[in-house]
C-alpha cells in the first residue's frame, strides 16, 4: 500500500466516523487536512506504507493480501491472531523475524511505522498518537468502521455440508475397524502414509516397470485454492479428500463424481495435511487447533473438541491419526512466550474427550527440566509436533518427531548451545494406554539453525530387529532401535557442514564452532537450508528390495540472529535468512536418494533442477512416484532410479501421491498445489526461472487403458 | 570476517597446511581438471530478481600452475571485478587472487595463478572458488567452488 493508498484509507474511516451523528460535520466537510495533520499515528502510518511497500510488499502483498510467501495481514485472521494483543507485542514480533532475509537498513521507527501501516489498514482508527515500543491497547478495541466495513462486504464463509450425499449411493459403507488399520486392504489407503508404520508403500502391482509408460489421466478434480499439502485417504473406492480451509470432500474414486462436501472453518487458505478414518467418522484437525468428527457416509458434524487455544497462536498443520482406539495429534504455533507448551494429545474417537497429553517441552520441576538453562518456563518454545506420527500395535507406542527450540538460534532464546532443551528436536515414544514417554532420542540438541527433525517416523522389522527411522531438515537418515530407543546408525543423503562430528557409537553431533558461537546479528553459513535436506514430504520404504527412498532437497543458508525480549506474550523465530545453491551440486535442487536400510549405503540416487514437492510413494510394482516445482509427476524404476514415465499437471505437483483399486482396477493419485512453506520458498528465490501458475490446486488420478 | 570466523579460518588454514604438507608431492605428480558451476550468490525474496545469471569455469592444474578459464551470463549488472577465493564449500573465505572478467553482465573469463602449497590443499578438499562482483552487487553476484571433473 503507497502512501496514495493510506491517505484514502484514512479518509475513509474518517468519512465512516463522520456518518455517526456526533461527526455530522466532520462528514460533511471530510477529513481536513489539518486533521491528518494532527494525527501522528495517521502520519506514522502513511511512512509505514512506504517501508511496507520496500520491504515486505514482496512476499505479504501490497494490499496485505498474503502470496505463497507469506500470510495475508488483514481481515478476520489478523484480528483472530493480533485482536486482543497490543502493538507493543506487534512491533517486537516483527522486529525479531522480518523480514527473513534481513534487517540491516531498517531502524526501530521503521518497524514501528510498519506496525502503524499494518493497524491502519486494519482499520484501527481511534488512536492519535504515534506508536512506541510499549505501546500499550488493545487492538480490536480500537479498530472500528474499516474492520466492519470489511467484514460487511465479506459473503458468508459457508459452514458445514454445503453439498449433500450419501457414501453408501455409490459403495455400501463398511465401518473401519482397528484391525483394519492395523492392515489395510491392499486396495485402500485409510491413512497419512498408508499404515501405521508410515511406508508409503502400496502392495498393488498392477501397474509396474514394464506397463508403466501406458499410464494415462482418469479424471480430475479442481481443489479449492490457498495452501496445500494433501495426502488423500481411500477407502472401499471412495477418495476423502482435505482441501485448503478446513474443507473435507468425498468423491467417487472411480468417476471423480463429488458427493458431499463439509466446511469446518475457519474458511481460509490454510493447508492441513491428513484426515483420519476411524469407525464411521473421519476426523480432522482444523488450522485454528480443534478437532471434529464428521459421519463419513454423509460429512455431517458429529462432534468437535478444542485441542488449544488459537487465540494463543496455537494451530495444526497435521491431522491425527487413529491408534488403540484414540485420535492422536500434535500442536504447532508454539514460539510464543505464554504459559501453554506444545504437546501431543490423545482423544476419545467416539467423543473427542481428551484422554491423556504428552508435553514436548519439559518445565523446570519436570524429567529434563534441567536442559533449558535458567530459562522460567513461560519463555520455553518450540517443539512443535507438526507432523503426523506413526504406530507400533505390538509395542503399543506412538513415535513422533518434535521441532526444534524457538527462538532458532540459542542467542536469541537467551541460551547457549550446552542447553539442549528437552524434547525438542527428538523422537519421542509414548505410549497409547496413558501419553507417558517410553524412551526418547534427541536427535540435535540446542538446534541453532533452525533445521527440525520433526518429520515422519517410518518403522521397519529387519529380521528379529524393530528399527525406526527418520530424515530431517540435516539431511541425516537416523536409525534407532524402537524397542529401545538405541541408536543404530546413520547417513548422511545431502552435503552438510553444520556439524564437525556424528560420532558413529552414539549418534551425538557436534556444531561447527562458529555456529556453536552465534552472536546476534552475525552471518553464518551452512548448508542445508531451512527447506531441508529433507523436510514435510514423506520417504517411502519399498520392503521387497530393503531400500528407504527419500525426496530430498539441496541448498543452503546464510543464518542471523536477532535479538528477541523475554516478554510475556512475546517470542518468535528472530533470525535473518538468505539462501544458495548447495556447492557441488550443479544447481540440481531436487534429489531422490534410496538407502539400503541394513548398510545404510546410498545405492542410487536421481538428480534434477527442479526441488520435489511430494513425498515418494512406492509399490509392489517396483515403481517410485513422486512430483516436481516444474509440474512434472513422475515415476522411477525402484530398483535403479531410472525414470521410466512422466507427464506434467497444470501447475506444480505437490502432496503424498497414493494408490488405491476399484473392482480390481489400480490407480494412482496425486495433488497440485501452491504453498508449502520453505521447501517452495526457497527455490522460489534461488531457481527463479521455474515458473508456474501461482493456483491450480487439483487432485489427478491416472490408470491403465482397459484392454 | 568477524572475529569467530577468523578464529575457524585460521584452524581451517592449519588444518589444510597439515593437508598439504603430506598431499603436496602427490599434487605435484599430478595434473588435473576441476570445474565451477556459478550461481547466485545468497538471496532472498526481496532480492531475488537483483541477483542473478549463472556460469561455468573450468580451471587446469599443472603443477602449482591452476588455469582458469569460463563464462557466465545474465548478471543484473556489469561485472567489476572476480577473484578466486579460498573457502570450504559453502563458507566464505579470503581472496586468493584475482582474474579477468569483462565489463559487461556476461562473457569470458580467464586467468592463471600460481598456487602456494596451502592453496593447492585447499583445491583438492573443494575449498577455493571463483566470485563474481557487479556494480549493484559489489559483495559478489555469483560464485562457484571448484570440484574435481
Amino acid at each position: 500500500m503507497n502512501i496514495r493508498t493510506t491517505s484514502l484509507a484514512i479518509a475513509i474511516a474518517s468519512a465512516l466516523i463522520g456518518c455517526t451523528p456526533d461527526n455530522s460535520e466532520q462528514a460533511m466537510n471530510g477529513a481536513s487536512d489539518s486533521s491528518v495533520a494532527a494525527n501522528a499515528f495517521a502520519e506514522q502510518a502513511a511512512v509505514g506504507a512506504e517501508k511496507f511497500a520496500a520491504n515486505c510488499a514482496a512476499c505479504h502483498g501490497i494490499n496485505l493480501e498474503g502470496s505463497t510467501l507469506g500470510p495475508l495481514l488483514s481481515g478476520r485472521p489478523f484480528m483472530q491472531r493480533w485482536g486482543q494483543r497490543n502493538p507493543s507485542l506487534l512491533f517486537n514480533n516483527i522486529k525479531a523475524n522480518m523480514p527473513p532475509g534481513g534487517n540491516e537498513g531498517l531502524s526501530d521507527d521503521d518497524y514501528l511505522a510498519i506496525a502503524a501501516h499494518i493497524l491502519s489498514v486494519n482499520g484501527v482508527d481511534t488512536v492519535t498518537t504515534a506508536l512506541d515500543p510499549s505501546t500499550d491497547f488493545t487492538i480490536a478495541d480500537n479498530a472500528s468502521a474499516i474492520a466492519s466495513l470489511r467484514n460487511r462486504n465479506e459473503p458468508p464463509a459457508p459452514e458445514g455440508v454445503t453439498v449433500a450425499g450419501n457414501v453408501d449411493d455409490f459403495v455400501p459403507f463398511t465401518p473401519v475397524t482397528d484391525a483394519m488399520l492395523e492392515s489395510p486392504d491392499p486396495a485402500d489407503w485409510p491413512m497419512i502414509r498408508r499404515s501405521y508404520d508410515a511406508h508409503s508403500y502400496s502392495p498393488l502391482d498392477q501397474i509396474d516397470t514394464s506397463n508403466v509408460a501406458n499410464l494415462r489421466l482418469e479424471w480430475v478434480w479442481n481443489m479449492h485454492e490457498g495452501d496445500s499439502e494433501p495426502s488423500p485417504l481411500v477407502y472401499k473406492g471412495i477418495i476423502y479428500l482435505i482441501n485448503p480451509g478446513n474443507v473435507i470432500q468425498a468423491i467417487d474414486g472411480k468417476t471423480g463424481e463429488l458427493i458431499w462436501e463439509n466446511w469446518a472453518g475457519p474458511a481460509n487458505r490454510q493447508d492441513m495435511r491428513n484426515i483420519a478414518i476411524y469407525n464411521d467418522k473421519i476426523i480432522q484437525a482444523t488450522t485454528d487447533a480443534r478437532l471434529v468428527a464428521l459421519d463419513a457416509r454423509t460429512g455431517k458434524q458429529v462432534w468437535e473438541t478444542m485441542v488449544a487455544d488459537n487465540s494463543q497462536g496455537f494451530e495444526n498443520s497435521s491431522g491425527p491419526i487413529v491408534a488403540d482406539g484414540k485420535v492422536i495429534l500434535g500442536l504447532a504455533g508454539c514460539a510464543r512466550y505464554i504459559k501453554d507448551d506444545c504437546y501431543i494429545s490423545a482423544h476419545d474417537a467416539n467423543t473427542g474427550e481428551l484422554v491423556w497429553r504428552f508435553n514436548t517441552i519439559a518445565k523446570a520441576n519436570e524429567p529434563g527440566g534441567d536442559t533449558w538453562g535458567e530459562l522460567d518456563d513461560i519463555f520455553r518454545a518450540g517443539g512443535e509436533t507438526w507432523i503426523t506420527g506413526s504406530y507400533d500395535p505390538e509395542l503399543k507406542l506412538t513415535y513422533w518427531g518434535t521441532a526444534q527450540q524457538k527462538p532458532w538460534v540459542p542467542v536469541s532464546r537467551h541460551l547457549t548451545i550446552q542447553d539442549e532443551g528437552l524434547f525438542t528436536n527428538s523422537t519421542v515414544a509414548v505410549n497409547t494406554d496413558d501419553g507417558t514417554l517410553n524412551w526418547h532420542f534427541q536427535h540435535v540438541p540446542a538446534e541453532a539453525l533452525d533445521l527440525d527433525e520433526v518429520f515422519e517416523r517410518v518403522l521397519v522389522n529387519r529380521g528379529d530387529e524393530k528399527l525406526v527411522f527418520s530424515l530431517g531438515k540435516y539431511g541425516i537418515l537416523w536409525k534407532s532401535d524402537r524397542v529401545s530407543g538405541e541408536f543404530k546408525g546413520y547417513k548422511e543423503t545431502v552435503f552438510q557442514n553444520a556439524f564437525t562430528d556424528i560420532d558413529p557409537v552414539t549418534g551425538r553431533v557436534t556444531y561447527r564452532e562458529d555456529i556453536q558461537n552465534a552472536k546476534l546479528n552475525e552471518w553464518t553459513s551452512a548448508c542445508p537450508s531451512s527447506a531441508g535436506g529433507k523436510d514435510w514430504h514423506s520417504m517411502t520404504y519399498h520392503e521387497p528390495s530393503g531400500l528407504m527412498i527419500a525426496p530430498l532437497s539441496q541448498t543452503c543458508l546464510e543464518n542471523a540472529a536477532r535479538e528477541v525480549a523475554l516478554v510475556q506474550g512475546g517470542g518468535g523465530l528472530a533470525a535473518s535468512r538468505k539462501f544458495f545453491e548447495m556447492p557441488g551440486t550443479d544447481g540440481n535442487l531436487g534429489k531422490i536418494g534410496a538407502y539400503n536400510v541394513d548398510t545404510m549405503e546410498e545405492v542410487w540416487s536421481y538428480q534434477q533442477r527442479a526441488s520435489f514437492h511430494t513425498g515418494t510413494m512406492s509399490t509392489a510394482g517396483d515403481l517410485v512416484f513422486v512430483g516436481d516445482l516444474d509440474r512434472r509427476f513422475k515415476a522411477l524404476d525402484v530398483n535403479t532410479g531410472e525414470v521410466v514415465w512422466e507427464t506434467r499437471l497444470g501447475t506444480s505437483v505437490q502432496g503424498h501421491p497414493v494408490s488405491f483399486a476399484i473392482d480390481g482396477k489400480q490407480y494412482i493419485a496425486v495433488t497440485s498445489a501452491v504453498g508449502g512453506t520453505s521447501p517452495r520458498t526457497v527455490p522460489d528465490v534461488i531457481a527463479t526461472e521455474i515458473t508456474y501458475p501461482r493456483w491450480g490446486n487439483a487432485l489427478y488420478v491416472f490408470s491403465l487403458p482397459e484392454d | 570476517m568477524t572475529k569467530n570466523n577468523s578464529t575457524r579460518w585460521a584452524a581451517n588454514l592449519f588444518c589444510m597446511a597439515l593437508l598439504a604438507l603430506f598431499t603436496a608431492p602427490l599434487a605435484l605428480a599430478q595434473d588435473a581438471s576441476f570445474r565451477a558451476h556459478l550461481s547466485k550468490m545468497p538471496t532472498t525474496p526481496q532480492t531475488k530478481n537483483a541477483i542473478s545469471g549463472g556460469g561455468e569455469v573450468i580451471a587446469t592444474l599443472e603443477g602449482h600452475t591452476l588455469t582458469i578459464s569460463g563464462h557466465f551470463e545474465g548478471m543484473s549488472s556489469v561485472a567489476t571485478m572476480a577473484h578466486v577465493h579460498m573457502g570450504p564449500p559453502a563458507q566464505p573465505g579470503p581472496v586468493v587472487s584475482a582474474i579477468t572478467a569483462p565489463d559487461s553482465t556476461g562473457g569470458e573469463l580467464s586467468g592463471q595463478i600460481e598456487l602456494n602449497d596451502e592453496q593447492l590443499a585447499a583445491l583438492k578438499v573443494n575449498s577455493l572458488y571463483v566470485q563474481i562482483h557487479s556494480a549493484d552487487n559489489a559483495a559478489g553476484e555469483l560464485r562457484g567452488w571448484f570440484f574435481a571433473r
